[in-house]
């Protein structure tokens, strides 16, 4: 092993109940570099990555740290190995202040709290990570909660660094600010592993790529060598750059019956006197910075969220005013949101594809039911399953089992199994393989097609811009600017989105 | 009493009847500066409506009928009061109403007698005229409480007066096809029924040869008015305000709107303006207006113009605008001529003219 390579691992294999999720699979990190890691969900990057910081062990194979053999069993004795890793799922304690899940696990016997929130903040701020050290993780919007898991990592003073999709969940200018910490993070000679569906930001930033599929290494290579549809081909064993985020939109859907109407919507602080309307058989996106009241807004109108008590605004349905203070009766009208957060509010990990499906049929029954029928769940699942493509082992897999990609096809499938006239998509392909993603929109367009009413949230542009037949920006918690997919660009929507 | 609990409690609440919101300019209606930017062709000191009869667009300018062609503008004729509503006929007669309570048709637009006079005493208003295809002429009649001048009276008194009246050329009469409508303003037949603009209802309702009637466009965020077909189907909707909140809560103020009405000078009023920018003293319609001294095109508008183009249906295909920043305000009336869409503004007084290749153009843009 060179003395360039801070971590290697060799033949590296991992089975799960017989299944690989990794097999044979050598893997170098060079000392100092941004390593890009791609490859479809299930194709064995997060196993590998687990291997490494001491979540799982190796069944068969070695791992090297500075020429030393090593085999870390728990991510604290990986850490003292000097390899720390910012996982995808949250992994910070939601009751505890930010500073508290700082410096997690390095308390001192007594420790004050002021002295923890004056380190925690003049830290953040070092990285210049705006987040309050007091403030409770879990008021926390998703892209702050991954700020603290970096400032945290970058804390422990890791040698290597592996981050499982960082960017996800940030906007635009937060992901400015992660690619600049992550680059000072290498010039202070730290090595970092970066997992992103991104493959741009993967063609950014990185100094290498490595391929994975299937389980298996595919190839390793310096990414001035890669381009976008190498990667891709690369990943799926098949060319899909024309497919995803493909040519430019030439025709747009024509409106039909307007389904949805916001009017003057308030839900302070989010969204401040939001308005907005939906129209059948179209995609209408929805674009802006994190923070900017999308999510809040289609969360009034499906119930999940309230909107101010007094004068909070109108939310109208096809001409008739509703107003939705639990999701039930909303579902129940033909709204289906599909979140964002589908590890949290998206499915039950611990139940079977079937069951998780056949809840949202449930969902939408008047008064619920006493008796369930296994096995109308089973033909339901089945059946939903097939539509959709989800791959698992069978109905009764659970979702905790499959990948990414797959577990939103589920939390889609729950949605629209209840049939409904308004479906509105949560960022839909967060971390989520390019392969879904197609299948995704596809399926996404093709619902617009048979005259629904189709609302994509989304913080991706090009997504944005692939699917929607008219562009909504939002910015602090109202509708500034709308476009026509026509005649829409990067520029004028980002703008838009920031000015 | 339970009545009374719950209106109480919507207006602490906000919802029900008090609910003040406003539909926003999106989908077919998204803003754009087309109408602003559309060439004035005219200007006139007291203009009110414009008609066509496919060679020459009539504009009634006070008391005047003009005529406005390629060659120029030319008076055809004069009356002692101003004009209300004018229409052309398909016989290549012109129906003229005069102070909106007589309605005059003659056969040619200079001839010297009219053929037939409608003097019904119950008209008070009649603010637009449009032919049918039975060879009567349709008359909206915005109000029996005010006359054709005084419609912000009517605004705020909360008219519902308005009626639709159908005026049978051949032998004089007045039939009645709808009343109690709030300030019908624009009427245009649309197959077997009439579309007509209800303006404080913000809609365009069809009423059937039965007289029966249904909402065809609803929740507009404008103030709608006349109504004209295009060419290749569907029609013309123009709308002389756009609804803002503040308006919107001065008129379920009731004492606050009979004070302001009593003590305030009209024209400053809270309440929608043909024109706007004019005095200082105009009140600031619940938002900042300007910024570093410009004046933001999507702040909350005093005055604003607008013209839909709808599809036979009613449904909105698109809109072109002249926003709060702009001067072009107050449209009252637009038809379309050989290819282009000439628009009145009221507010300003000009007469516009917007190519429709241009139009689609700058929408495609």
């Amino acid at each position: 092993m060179s003395s360039d390579v801070i971590l290697a691992l060799r033949n590296a294999t991992k089975l799960y109940a017989g299944v690989p999720a990794i097999e044979n699979v050598d893997f170098e990190l060079r000392r100092g570099e941004i390593h890009a890691l791609v490859g479809e969900n299930g194709a064995g990057k997060s196993t590998l990555t687990k291997v490494m910081a001491g979540v799982v062990t190796l069944t068969s194979g070695t791992m090297q740290v500075d020429g030393v053999v090593v085999a870390p069993r728990t991510p604290l004795e990986a850490r003292h190995l000097g390899i720390a890793m910012v996982f995808q799922e949250n992994s910070l304690v939601p009751t505890m202040t930010v500073a508290q899940n700082l410096f997690l696990g390095q308390e001192k016997f007594y420790n004050r709290l002021r002295g923890i929130y004056i380190a925690a903040q003049q830290f953040l701020q070092s990285l210049n990570f705006d987040v309050t050290p007091t403030a409770t993780v879990g008021l926390l919007g998703s892209a702050k909660k991954q700020m603290v898991e970096i400032a945290r990592a970058v804390l422990h003073q890791a040698k290597v660094i592996i981050f499982d999709e960082p960017t996800a969940t940030l906007t635009p200018e937060e992901k400015k600010y992660f690619f600049d910490l992550v680059r000072d993070l290498k010039h202070r000679g730290v090595s970092i592993i970066f997992i992103s569906h991104a493959l741009e930001e993967a063609l950014l930033l990185a100094d290498r790529i490595t391929v994975l599929r299937d389980g298996k290494h595919v190839v390793t290579d310096d990414a001035a060598k890669f381009d976008r549809a190498r990667i891709v081909q690369a990943m799926v064993g098949r060319d899909l750059s024309n497919t995803l985020y493909g040519t430019r939109k030439t025709t747009v859907r024509p409106a039909g019956a307007r389904v949805l109407t916001v009017q003057n919507l308030k839900m302070a602080p989010m969204v401040r006197n939001n308005s907005l309307s939906v129209f059948a058989g179209q995609i209408t996106g929805v674009f802006g910075l994190v923070g900017a009241g999308r999510t809040e807004t289609f969360k009034v109108v499906a119930g999940v969220m309230k909107r101010d008590f007094f004068h909070g605004g109108e939310v109208i349905l096809h001409d008739k005013p509703v107003r939705y203070r639990v999701p039930a009766p909303a579902v129940r009208a033909g709204i289906a949101y599909i979140t964002e957060d589908r590890k949290v509010e998206g499915f039950f990990e611990t139940m079977s594809v079937a069951r998780n499906i056949y809840l949202g049929l449930l969902a939408k029954m008047p008064g619920g039911r006493f008796i369930l029928s296994g096995r109308e769940a089973d033909k339901v699942g089945k059946g939903w399953g097939e539509r959709l493509k989800v791959r698992s082992t069978g109905n009764d897999a659970k979702v905790v089992e499959l990948s990414g990609g797959n577990q939103q096809k589920v939390v889609i499938a729950k949605s629209l199994v209840q049939d409904p006239d308004l479906i509105i998509f949560d960022e839909p392909t967060r971390g989520v393989d390019v392969g879904a993603i197609v299948e995704i929109h596809e399926l996404i367009q093709g619902l617009a097609d048979q005259g629904k009413a189709v609302v994509v949230i989304s913080s991706y542009l090009p997504e944005i811009m692939a699917l929607s037949d008219r562009i909504l920006v939002s910015r602090q918690g109202k509708v500034v600017e709308e476009f026509s997919a026509l005649e829409a660009t990067e520029e004028k929507i980002m703008y838009a989105a920031v000015h | 009493m339970i009545s009374a609990l719950k209106s109480f409690a919507d207006r602490l609440l906000g919802r029900g009847d008090a609910t003040i919101t406003v539909p926003s300019f999106d989908g077919a209606l998204k803003p754009n500066q087309i109408l602003e930017t559309a060439e004035t062709v005219a200007q006139f000191d007291a203009a009110e409506d414009i008609a066509t009869d496919g060679k020459a667009i009539y504009i009634a300018d006070g008391s005047v009928i003009r005529r406005f062609a390629a060659s120029g503008t030319t008076e055809v004729r004069r009356f002692d009061r101003a004009i209300s509503a004018l229409c052309c006929l398909p016989d290549g007669g012109i129906a003229v109403a005069l102070d909106g309570r007589e309605v005059r048709v003659f056969p040619t637009p200079a001839a010297a007698n009219a053929t037939v006079m409608f003097t019904d005493p119950s008209m008070n208003a009649v603010n637009a005229l449009s032919s049918a295809k039975d060879g009567t002429l349709i008359a909206t009649d915005g109000s029996s409480a005010r006359p054709t001048g005084e419609w912000v009276y009517d605004l705020m008194e909360r008219g519902r007066t308005g009626r639709v009246l159908a005026l049978d050329i051949a032998n004089g009469r007045v039939r009645m096809m709808a009343e109690g409508l709030h300030y019908a303003f624009g009427a245009c037949t649309a197959g077997d029924a009439i579309f007509v603009s209800e303006s404080w209802r913000h809609r365009v309702i069809a009423i059937s040869s039965d007289g029966s009637q249904r909402a065809v466009l609803d929740n507009l965020p404008v103030y709608p008015s006349r109504l004209s077909p295009a060419a290749s189907g569907g029609f013309w909707l123009t709308a002389f305000a756009a609804r803002t909140q503040l308006v919107e809560f001065v008129l379920r103020e009731n004492a606050y709107r009979r004070r302001m009405m009593a003590e305030i000078d009209p024209d400053y009023w809270i309440a929608p303006k043909l024109r706007s920018g004019q005095s200082f003293l105009e009140p600031m319609q619940g938002a900042h207006l300007k910024t570093m001294g410009v004046v933001k095109p999507w702040a909350p508008p005093r005055s604003y113009g607008l013209v839909i183009r709808l599809n036979e249906s009613g449904v909105p295909l698109y809109a072109i605008h002249s926003r709060v920043d702009g001067v072009n305000h107050g449209i009252v009336a637009a038809v379309e001529m050989d290819g282009v869409l000439f628009a009145l503004a009221k507010g300003s007084g000009r007469l516009l003219r917007a190519p429709l290749t241009m139009i689609e153009k700058e929408l495609r843009a």
